[in-house]
């Protein structure tokens, strides 16, 4: 039980904008005061730990209509959701396991479905480690900003690159995240994969998240290899490096091996008192390393 | 000022209209405090747990316009105009056929996760009234028991579908 449950305010004030402006003139307005809340879930968890101070004015960003839905293109190839999009209604939609299975695996994954009923893409998102992040980053993913001006965009690996060290991005509102499909080589088969490594079988913190996905030809040489890795307080990446040495490769047993070693090197997550930097390394390789290899006997 | 752009305080007690088992009310209570102390402390309705207070444990599950969600992470403001429904509400018309797989089956021990467990059967139940195995985990793993194991609690949702399901084609033969 948490230590301070009881004592929690319950004393915010809470304002309701109607629209992605009135919200943003709020936040200028409230400052570090004020924060957007949508299905404050994760906030909500980090008051009652004691992990964060309960700001005295919330901004519930539940009734921008904008904000909800999401749209999926598939002329274009591309995806819109809005922030405020549950993680359930992502986790269910058959449209979205068509288009983006791997985002909704990613979902699957994430709590519990009465979490995820509450929880949105954009909360996740923002909480820079959330387990929608490595499918996402997959996926070529760019956040759209409210800033008050026309908007701002930004792919989400920038953004995830240097949001830890920057505050400049908890002034604007977050709209949407757009994600664009892989093109298909009409030659190929292309091989999806998440996997989340935790201490439970559900419902757990990751220990290791895993997002990948690679187009394989006849002859089992990778192409449009995209690798996503992340867990634990590890903000995700992808490592693109790795991405590169496999493009052309051959899935075969040396290739494998020799990426098993690659992750092991360059993969640099998060420790803690209970996973040690080592496990999480291995834990990674090995997760890329099956995948590769079941792509390779799939594909034959 | 538009009203949007005015702040609901903290002092403002009675503006939160929604619908509590089937009945109409307002909150009188500060926007932000949670459903669960609205419930329990407010509403003197002790049938929703408290336990974790982190959304965790499944413990203080209600139904919100026919999902589950923990009402110890829920706000009332996040109330206005849904429907909740609590375990009080699932037996008000008489103990619901899976409140009775829960006792013929012995899907509890000390019953504290009990409620909880019922909410997430029954919005799973109604929404999806033949689900597969890993249907039933996945809607069951945010709900944990800590003293009976979850075989009991797995024979009581079978059982819970199969009453379902004989209780449907009574009405359809």
């Amino acid at each position: 039980m948490a230590a301070n449950a009881q004592g929690v305010a319950e004393a915010p004030f809470v304002w309701h904008p109607r629209s992605a402006a009135e919200a943003w003139q709020l936040k200028q307005t409230l400052g570090t005061e004020g924060v957007f809340t949508a299905g404050a879930t994760l906030l909500r968890t980090q008051w009652e730990s004691g992990l964060a101070v309960m700001p005295n004015h919330f901004i519930n960003i539940g009734a921008i209509e904008e904000l909800h839905g999401f749209e999926i293109d598939s002329v274009s190839g591309t995806g819109s959701f809005g922030a405020m999009t549950t993680l359930s209604h992502i986790r269910t939609s058959p449209q979205v396991g068509e288009s983006f299975p791997v985002l909704v695996e990613a979902t699957r994954n994430i709590a519990a479905p009465s979490i995820r009923n509450l929880a949105t893409i954009g909360g996740n998102i923002l909480s820079m480690v959330g387990d929608s992040l490595p499918a996402l980053l997959l996926y070529d993913s760019v956040l759209h900003w409210h800033d008050g001006t026309n908007g701002l965009q930004e792919p989400l690996s920038e953004w995830l690159s240097t949001a830890s060290a920057h505050a400049a991005w908890k002034e604007r509102l977050l709209m949407s995240v757009e994600l664009t499909l892989p093109i298909l080589d009409s030659n190929t088969k292309r091989f999806v994969a998440y996997h989340k490594v935790g201490r439970r079988d559900a419902f757990t913190p990751s220990v290791v998240t895993a997002a990948l996905t690679m187009q394989l030809d006849s002859e089992d040489r990778l192409s449009d290899v995209r690798l996503a890795l992340g867990g634990g307080q590890t903000i995700p990446y992808r490592l693109e490096s790795i991405e590169s040495y496999l493009n052309g490769k051959l899935a075969n047993k040396k290739t494998i091996s020799e990426v098993y070693a690659l992750i092991v090197e360059q993969f640099e997550p998060k420790g803690d008192t209970f996973v040690p930097v080592s496990y999480r390394k291995k834990a990674a390789a090995n997760l890329i390393a099956s995948e590769l290899w079941k792509a390779a006997r799939t594909a034959r | 000022m538009k009203d949007s752009m005015k702040p609901v305080s903290p002092l403002d007690t009675s503006s939160i209209p929604c619908t509590i088992n089937g009945s109409e009310i307002n909150l009188n209570v500060p926007p932000a405090k949670r459903l669960l102390s609205v419930l329990r402390d407010d509403l003197a309705m002790t049938g929703t747990k408290r336990s974790c207070d982190i959304g965790r444990c499944g413990a203080c599950m209600v139904m919100v316009d026919g999902v589950p969600v923990n009402s110890c992470l829920t706000m009332a403001y996040q109330c206005t105009g849904k429907s909740i429904t609590t375990i009080e509400g699932i037996s008000a018309s008489g103990m619901d056929p899976i409140q009775r797989a829960f006792l013929q089956e012995g899907g509890f021990q000390c019953g504290y996760c009990t409620p909880g467990m019922i909410i997430s059967v029954k919005a799973l139940l109604d929404h999806n009234p033949d689900p597969s195995a890993l249907e039933i985990e996945e809607a069951l793993s945010g709900n944990i028991c800590r003293c009976t194991g979850y075989g009991g609690i797995k024979r009581a949702v079978q059982k819970a579908i199969e009453w379902r399901k004989e209780a449907y084609e009574s009405i359809t033969d």
